[in-house]
């Protein structure tokens, strides 16, 4: 064991891969179910993604891909297999780092809206930024900013239940806008929303993409799929298909 | 070594984060939160918050009661006069009920002979006095056409009696050497005791009646003021001689010793007590049998009094504390389940375990602080209403220590619900529904 050998499979190990904002190598989730009994949420998923793409990960239920969405969204880590997020290995961060990632390089836009009830509009925005210390003034700042951009601004002072279900969304989409962050991750995001103010909602991402963002849009419906330029189909914890659609 | 170049400016950049502003903006979040949380629950913070705003104000009252008697200690008790000792039959000091028993069947009577044993023996004292009491409770009435005073205390004094104890002429005079001598039927009185007889007449050289025998008043007194919630300004004060000749049955004096300047008070008091173990023929290894007082011995019982109070205060105050912490931390932990989806969201946006530590033991602080404010409300009122009767002066020290006190175990008490929360896995958090 010479240093030669220790060095040259670390560099290769942690040179963070040319051109795509995400990879995913061999990853793997195992879930211990108690005794000797353990299950494989995922059993070996690799695929790349670049800066700008419009990816859907498609499946059905139990087939793995809400626990890729969160192995992706920075809210677990993989049991083995690695992924580098935007240049950096994160599946061998502490909690607080991947705090900071999903803070940073992260937007979330769940099925639930997941937003804070006693909260204004404008106050759920904020969060983000509150929680990397951005001091107030530019917080609200950047906060209306990002509610003008989902065309929210003259409701920035309701409250979650003075808003319609599709408002609630794209106070989401806002609040996911907010860091500007590398990714925007939507989990199932018209699941709750009447079919027009779905297409609303995959209206405005499709603006987002033409802006330039990447978008990862985990979905079992194919309409819904159909929006992206890429899915990527899982099954049984293992990628059935990759294929570009546009 | 490359795993550190990857790891190493995230993990700095982590640590930047930590910086004064960060922390700052997350408190002041955190603030709002709790404010926004006890605001929506405001039924349910009260009922959890009693048993700390019971514990700051059971602390503020007494401690202002105490400092009121304390104010009231220094202001009266240096009514004494500066650098006074009194000699009396008994030690007031004396605080075992066996030594109490041991002087009421030794101690002989201070007497006049004794009054004048001193004044002629006593070297370089200032000045020297006597009186003789009735307590306000078994004084014989007194009376002015037809108007009759009961609870005034009347006292015997010697006209040298005035520079000893801190009390002004406020009209007339004090009684004069030729009447004490004369045993002469005069009177200086109280101010209460113009307001009830001569509310609209000039008192001077009135005639009262005081348990029936008349006298002239001389002089009255510059008004005093309460202390303790009784008035000072309720007596009659006679020449002794004359007190002597009307109540035999009250021989007992005591003596009042001026000295020149606290440092001659040590000097006088040895060579009184020299003196009256001589004239009682006080054998060598006897203690005394009368007692010498002065303020020093005063606020040493006094001291000894307020530090038991305030020991089973502090006592009492803690095993509220205690309860009212316990009830909030339990209030805590309910709230942490209740609001288990709002944490999954802020973790979500990248909250770290400290942000919701610090979110959840504020929130804690804040609501037991509110409580202390709540105490410390509540404390002012009982005080002011103890004040009418008693005395409490509520002091500025007492609201600091109540304020800090329930903050801290409202902090204290939170930090084990706020860990439980920080500990929350997201993904479960999320989970759960709101």
């Amino acid at each position: 064991m010479g240093s030669q050998t220790l060095t040259s499979p670390a560099l290769e190990y942690y040179t963070p891969p040319d051109g795509c904002l995400i990879r995913v190598e061999d990853l793997w989730k195992t879930y211990d179910m108690g005794g000797a009994i353990q299950v494989n949420a995922l059993s070996g998923v690799s695929f790349d993604i670049h800066r700008g793409e419009y990816v859907a990960i498609m499946g059905p239920s139990g087939s793995g891909k809400s626990t890729l969405m969160n192995l992706i969204g920075c809210l677990d880590t993989p049991t083995r297999g690695r992924y580098w997020l935007n240049s950096r290995l994160v599946s061998e961060l502490t909690d607080d780092e991947l705090a900071y990632i999903r803070n940073k390089e992260i937007g979330f836009v769940f099925q639930t809206f997941n937003l804070l009830s006693r909260a204004s509009a404008l106050h759920n925005v904020e969060l983000p930024l509150i929680y990397n210390g951005t001091p107030a003034a530019e917080r609200l700042e950047r906060a209306q900013d990002a509610l003008r951009r989902v065309d929210l601004a003259e409701r920035m002072h309701h409250k979650p239940n003075e808003l319609s279900g599709g408002q609630r969304q794209r106070v989401a989409v806002a609040r996911a806008l907010v860091n500007n962050p590398s990714l925007l991750l939507a989990d199932e995001p018209t699941g709750n929303l009447d079919s027009a103010t779905g297409e609303e909602i995959m209206n405005l991402f499709d603006r987002l993409q033409a802006a330039g963002n990447t978008i990862v849009l985990v979905t079992h419906e194919h309409d819904i799929a159909a929006r992206a330029h890429r899915i990527i189909s899982v099954r049984d914890g293992k990628v059935a298909r990759d294929e570009q659609v546009r | 070594m490359s795993a550190i170049s990857n790891a190493q400016p995230l993990l700095s950049r982590v640590k930047a984060r930590d910086g004064r502003a960060t922390f700052s903006v997350a408190a002041r979040e955190a603030f709002f939160i709790a404010v926004e949380a006890l605001r929506a629950h405001k039924l349910r913070s009260f009922l959890t918050l009693l048993g700390v705003v019971i514990a700051t104000t059971t602390l503020i009252v007494v401690m202002s009661v105490i400092n009121g008697m304390n104010l009231y200690i220094a202001d009266h008790i240096a009514n004494l006069g500066a650098n006074v000792f009194i000699l009396d039959r008994f030690n007031w000091a004396n605080t075992s009920d066996e030594e109490w028993i041991k002087e009421q069947r030794r101690n002989k009577l201070i007497r006049t002979e004794d009054y004048e044993f001193l004044k002629d023996n006593l070297q370089g004292y200032k000045a020297i006095g006597a009186e003789a009491y009735y307590g306000r409770n078994s004084a014989p009435p007194i009376r002015y056409r037809g108007h009759t005073m009961y609870d005034v205390g009347i006292t015997g004094e010697t006209p040298s009696m005035m520079g000893i104890e801190q009390q002004e002429v406020g009209s007339g005079r004090y009684f004069t050497e030729a009447e004490y001598q004369h045993s002469a039927m005069v009177c200086f009185i109280g101010t209460d005791v113009v307001n009830q007889f001569f509310p609209n007449s000039d008192p001077l050289d009135k005639i009262i009646q005081i348990g029936g025998q008349p006298f002239r008043v001389v002089g009255v007194a510059q008004t005093i003021g309460k202390t303790l919630g009784q008035s000072q300004d309720n007596f009659v004060q006679i020449p002794l001689t004359t007190f002597q000749k009307l109540y035999a049955s009250r021989p007992g004096i005591d003596i009042d010793v001026q000295a020149n300047n606290a440092d001659q008070m040590m000097e006088l008091e040895d060579e009184t007590r020299a003196l009256m173990r001589a004239r009682h023929h006080i054998p060598y290894k006897e203690s005394d049998d009368f007692g010498i007082n002065a303020s020093a011995t005063i606020m040493g019982l006094w001291q000894q009094l307020t530090g038991s109070i305030f020991a089973i205060t502090i006592a009492i105050v803690a095993v509220f504390m205690v309860v009212g912490g316990i009830v909030i931390m339990n209030i805590m932990l309910a709230s942490v389940t209740e609001r288990t989806h709002e944490i999954g969201i802020r973790k979500s946006l990248g909250a770290r375990r400290r942000d919701i530590l610090l979110q959840f033991v504020i929130e804690s602080g804040v609501m037991a602080g509110v409580g202390g404010l709540l105490g410390i409300a509540l404390s002012v009122i009982v005080a002011k209403l103890v004040d009418m009767v008693f005395t409490a002066s509520v002091p500025v020290s007492a609201v600091l220590v109540g304020l800090s006190l329930s903050t801290i175990v409202g902090l204290f008490f939170g930090i084990y619900p706020a860990t439980k929360a920080a500990r929350l896995d997201p993904i479960e958090a999320l989970r759960t529904e709101a």
